[in-house]
């Protein structure tokens, strides 16, 4: 990837209300966390205090906490208390870099690198979330794979293809050289069957791309 | 009153020991703007850096702490403090 891009970090499923995660694209520690109130956010994974990963953190309303010494940071990444010292007003120089960030597709998609203006990402079509794999392959020979599938096409990070179970959006996050996830989403009203043969088949791909790295 | 309301206190650190100029006053640089003091260099060389700084007293603690770890490439072996105020 060069430039500037969306790329999609996690199924906004499995990023409930109160929780964070954390991942890895392009070489890059990140946070995904979802506050309370359900909305996203995507932050560099670590805690301007001691680089504890914020993705170890509690998530307090519309607020993070670090796991290490409770620093807490609001919504816009900036420090508003620190713990050790109850009756500081913490200036605003202590905060932790944010992504930009939005969901659409059934996935959270980040603006990288930190700090790109990446412009506005076009609504996807509605989707229901499948599941999200990673392969220990390189993002061409995995991008090569999807597009042997009917109709694929690759757009930026999502590639969408025909199946043999239906419509696939998949959107595509290079961790680092070697390893790529892949968040699957298929059309809404799919049956549970029909979800769980996408996920063998996203089995099937993995279990083919790791095997020719192999080779 | 929280702390960044009082009167900003104002310290001189002297950190001595070995260090690299152009790696310490960065790293004093970046942890200043992060706490939000200000930062004066009045001697910087291989054995001394002497800053004079100002900013709310935890803060000036922090920074501080901060510097007397320093950069990977220093070993502060001492600090000395002088507040100001």
């Amino acid at each position: 990837m060069t430039g500037t891009q969306w790329v999609p970090l996690a199924l906004a499923r499995d990023i409930t209300p109160g929780t964070s995660a954390g991942t890895v694209a392009e070489g890059a520690e990140i946070v995904v966390w979802r506050d309370t109130d359900g909305r996203a956010h995507v932050w560099e994974d670590r805690c301007p205090h001691r680089g504890m990963k914020m993705s170890f953190g509690f998530v307090r309303g519309d607020h993070i906490a670090c796991l290490y010494h409770g620093w807490e940071f609001d919504e816009g990444g900036t420090c508003r208390k620190i713990p050790a010292h109850p009756e500081l007003e913490v200036p605003g120089s202590i905060c932790v870099a944010r992504y930009g960030c939005t969901e659409t597709g059934a996935m959270i998609w980040a603006a990288l690198p930190l700090g790109a203006e990446a412009g506005e990402l076009p609504a996807l079509p509605d989707a229901v979330p499948v599941r999200s794999i990673t392969i220990e392959a390189g993002l061409i020979s995995v991008a090569n794979m999807l597009l042997n599938e009917e109709n694929a096409v690759i757009e930026g990070a999502l590639a969408t293809l025909d199946s043999a179970h239906g419509p696939l959006a998949i959107g595509v996050q290079p961790i680092r050289p070697g390893a790529v996830t892949l968040h699957i989403a298929t059309r809404p009203g799919a049956s549970t069957e029909t979800l769980l043969a996408i996920c063998d088949w996203a089995e099937t791909l993995r279990r083919t791309a790791e095997k020719e790295i192999a080779a | 009153m929280p702390a960044s309301r009082r009167p900003a206190s104002r310290a001189t650190f002297t950190f001595s020991g070995q260090i690299r100029p152009d790696s310490f006053a960065e790293f004093a640089a970046h942890r200043a703007a992060r706490l939000s003091i200000a930062l004066d260099t009045v001697a910087l060389d291989a054995t001394a850096a002497r800053l004079r700084v100002s900013g709310a007293p935890d803060l000036l603690d922090a920074f501080e702490m901060a510097m007397s770890l320093g950069p990977a490439d220093c070993l502060v072996r001492e600090v000395d403090r002088n507040d100001n105020n």
